[in-house]
């Protein structure tokens, strides 16, 4: 009698075959979406693309990136507003989170509210932003203008100081309710017969945020924290749509200097390079990320 | 033998069907300009007129915002996928294998199509020897003052500034709290480094060397002066604030809404404010660029992309849009001005008076954009960059040139 093929031989055998048949199905769709298109890159990260011509030249295009003062400058860009951001997320979603925690019955109609901004599309927002910062025209000078803290004319967009603050602000702005969100599932967790137990030591309001919130948060927190910075160092959208990494590249993260080096000065290997050594960071970032997780579930 | 015929019937109906279909073929347009209000009516009817005359070609535009235009046509180019007719920067889309040669198609015309431009204008067509542009429209950059604040100030408009030094004497009697003389531009896009150019060239200076392999903005003293004496009308405060993130749309609202009383355009430009305030119809004056009366005159053309598998429908298109009837609405409602030699004497050509006032500043124009693949770069990044950071730290203005020199030299060297 033939031996059967593995899928057509009954129990267990058999099982795992389809097992596998199953999951082939999403590993080809993450292949072609997201291996196949990282080789390219890497690949392409070796050319020196002029349109539709390409010559390669190994690491030369990292070595031109990594010598070259504009991609240091957009690093410490980069490395500044992911900080900023990341710090001021997690600090105003925290505050967020226990208010939504005291609100009681307004709590869902309070988290709706607050979540409305991380609704917008990024771009959009951004959009919304540029016309508010408007110096000649945008509300945000009028309202100033109204109370005499502005005689108008005040350029938000255009001086290095207030365009990398106004660009930080629009992050926070719109990032804050995913941290709240984590923060708020995390403040959930937290066994309410401990805050009795503090009660009943006399541990005022701040002492039982000291020992027994944040002990127990303190996971979630640094979990919302790498994946928040994942997420930041990321950010392209606001700032693109915003300030294009100006005035003179005083907002120029590095996913813009990316995109201004790819389609602005057309050297389509340059940002590859790039784009390789930004995803260098955030696999760093990853595996801070799984560390943190990993650590978690082995002390549990 | 029912069922059979009914069969054959069938097949050939599943066969024919496609065949009937592919007698059609569509063309993408893609020109920034199709989002901008005043060229609507036009595009619109002429590709409507277009498929009227020329039923098996479909025209489908393809709108963009003019900061994503360039972007989205890389981005289809790299893919083989451009649409087919595109307006784009000649230079640098030739250099990048994006573009079809058309010397073949344009060698076919008759030589009526090929005596309607000029040498100077069609040698701007070309990049290494090959043509790879027409030119459809074009505009003139001139010095628009508004009437009524003129004369608010006691200023003559019938007696317009000659020199670099009347005109920032004119600015400082036009500005007053609320209001200023002119606006600076220093915003994002390659507007900033047109009105920079006007500026140098006004001077008698220049910004590059002849071949275009050596930068000059600070090197050459007329340049750094004029530079000096632009930029300095910001911090001088005749240029109305926020210069860094002003642009074309910016500079013409504030024209509109007399927060400025003069800026330096093209002719569209007029249409623009106009648009946004029709009180001003009749209140603007147009005269040339202070200075030895050099100014800048842009030539948009269009190209057929390299990987366009329908060129000669694309052709048929380009040469249809760049006929009379369409440069004389383009001139009439979009106020495009025509590049074609035979239009002096067109009735609607010849009866507006400020575009003929447009037409005479323009025949000591100098063609832009400027011949080089890395232009689109270094007047949309490096250029504003250097305008940005000169607004910011005034004192540093000539370092910072003198610094934008040499990197601009090392680029125009590596292709």
């Amino acid at each position: 009698m033939p031996a059967r093929a593995p899928w057509a031989q009954p129990g267990l055998r058999r099982e795992r075959w389809h097992g596998l048949l199953f999951l082939a199905i999403p590993l080809l769709y993450l292949a072609g979406v997201v291996l196949l298109p990282l080789i390219q890159a890497v690949y392409s990260s070796t050319l020196r693309i002029r349109g539709m011509n390409a010559s390669f030249v190994g690491l030369g295009n990292y070595a031109r990136v990594l010598g070259s003062e504009v991609f240091w400058t957009s690093m410490g860009v980069s490395v500044r507003f992911t900080i900023a951001c990341v710090a001021l997320h997690i600090v105003l979603g925290f505050g967020l989170a226990l208010l939504l925690e005291s609100a009681g019955r307004a709590r869902t109609a309070l988290r709706l509210i607050l979540m409305t901004p991380w609704m917008v599309a990024p771009a959009i927002a951004a959009t919304i932003w540029l016309w508010l910062f408007e110096p000649h025209f945008g509300v945000l000078n009028y309202l100033l203008g109204l109370v005499g803290l502005s005689q108008g004319g005040q350029s938000w967009l255009g001086e290095p100081g207030t365009a990398f603050g106004a660009a930080v602000l629009v992050d926070v702005w719109r990032g804050t309710p995913f941290v709240m969100l984590l923060l708020s599932a995390g403040l959930q967790t937290v066994p309410r017969d401990q805050y009795e137990a503090a009660m009943l030591d006399g541990a005022n309001a701040l002492q039982q945020f000291r020992h027994v919130t944040l002990p127990n948060v303190a996971y979630i927190v640094a979990v919302a924290a790498t994946l928040d910075t994942i997420n930041t160092v990321r950010q392209f959208d606001i700032v693109a749509v915003l300030t294009g990494g100006g005035p003179a590249g005083a907002t120029e993260v590095l996913p813009v200097l990316l995109y201004n080096t790819g389609f602005r000065a057309n050297d389509l290997g340059g940002a590859a390079a790039i784009g390789v050594l930004l995803l260098v960071v955030v696999l760093a970032l990853v595996v801070l990320h799984v560390s943190i997780t990993g650590l978690d579930r082995t002390r549990a | 033998m029912n069922r059979l015929l009914v069969s054959v019937v069938v097949a050939a109906l599943a066969l024919a069907a496609p065949l009937a279909r592919a007698e059609t073929v569509t063309i993408q347009w893609q020109t920034a300009n199709l989002t901008e209000p005043q060229f609507e009516p036009v595009w619109k009817a002429m590709i409507a007129a277009f498929e009227a005359a020329n039923p098996d070609i479909h025209v489908e535009p393809v709108l963009v915002a003019r900061k994503d235009d360039w972007t989205k046509f890389v981005t289809s180019a790299q893919a083989r996928r451009a649409p087919c007719v595109v307006q784009t920067d000649l230079a640098t889309a030739a250099f990048n294998g994006y573009l079809l040669p058309l010397d073949a198609l344009w060698n076919a015309e008759p030589d009526s199509l090929r005596a309607t431009y000029s040498p100077d204008i069609m040698r701007a067509m070309h990049w290494k020897g090959q043509l790879y542009g027409i030119p459809i429209w074009g505009g003139v950059f001139a010095e628009i003052y508004n009437r009524d604040m003129l004369a608010a100030a006691g200023l003559d408009p019938t007696h317009l500034p000659a020199t670099a030094a009347d005109y920032v004497d004119w600015l400082r009697r036009l500005t007053k709290p609320g209001q200023w003389g002119t606006a600076v531009l220093g915003g994002p896009t390659d507007t900033t480094t047109r009105l920079l150019l006007t500026w140098i060239w006004a001077n008698g200076g220049e910004a590059f060397n002849a071949d275009m392999t050596k930068a000059t903005f600070a090197a050459d003293p007329k340049s750094l002066e004029a530079i000096k004496a632009y930029l300095g009308l910001a911090a001088q405060g005749l240029a109305a604030p926020s210069p860094n993130t002003t642009n074309y749309l910016e500079q013409t609202v504030l024209f509109a809404q007399g927060r400025i009383a003069t800026m330096r355009s093209a002719y569209w430009a007029i249409a623009k404010v106009l648009g946004d305030n029709p009180g001003l119809a009749g209140k603007l004056v147009v005269g040339p660029v202070p200075g030895n009366g050099a100014t800048l005159a842009t030539l948009s053309s269009a190209s057929i992309a390299a990987s366009c598998k329908y060129p000669s429908q694309a052709w048929a298109f380009i040469k249809f849009q760049a006929g009379k009837h369409w440069a004389v609405e383009r001139a009439r409602v979009s106020n495009w001005m025509p590049l074609r030699n035979d239009m002096a004497d067109d009735p609607d050509i010849a009866k507006d008076p400020q575009l003929q006032r447009f037409l005479e500043i323009g025949r000591t124009a100098r063609s832009y954009p400027l011949p080089h693949p890395a232009w689109a770069d270094i007047a949309g990044t490096d250029i504003v960059k250097a305008v940005q950071r000169a607004l910011l730290d005034p004192a540093r203005t000539e370092q910072i040139f003198r610094e934008l020199d040499a990197m601009l030299t090392r680029k125009l060297n590596d292709l």
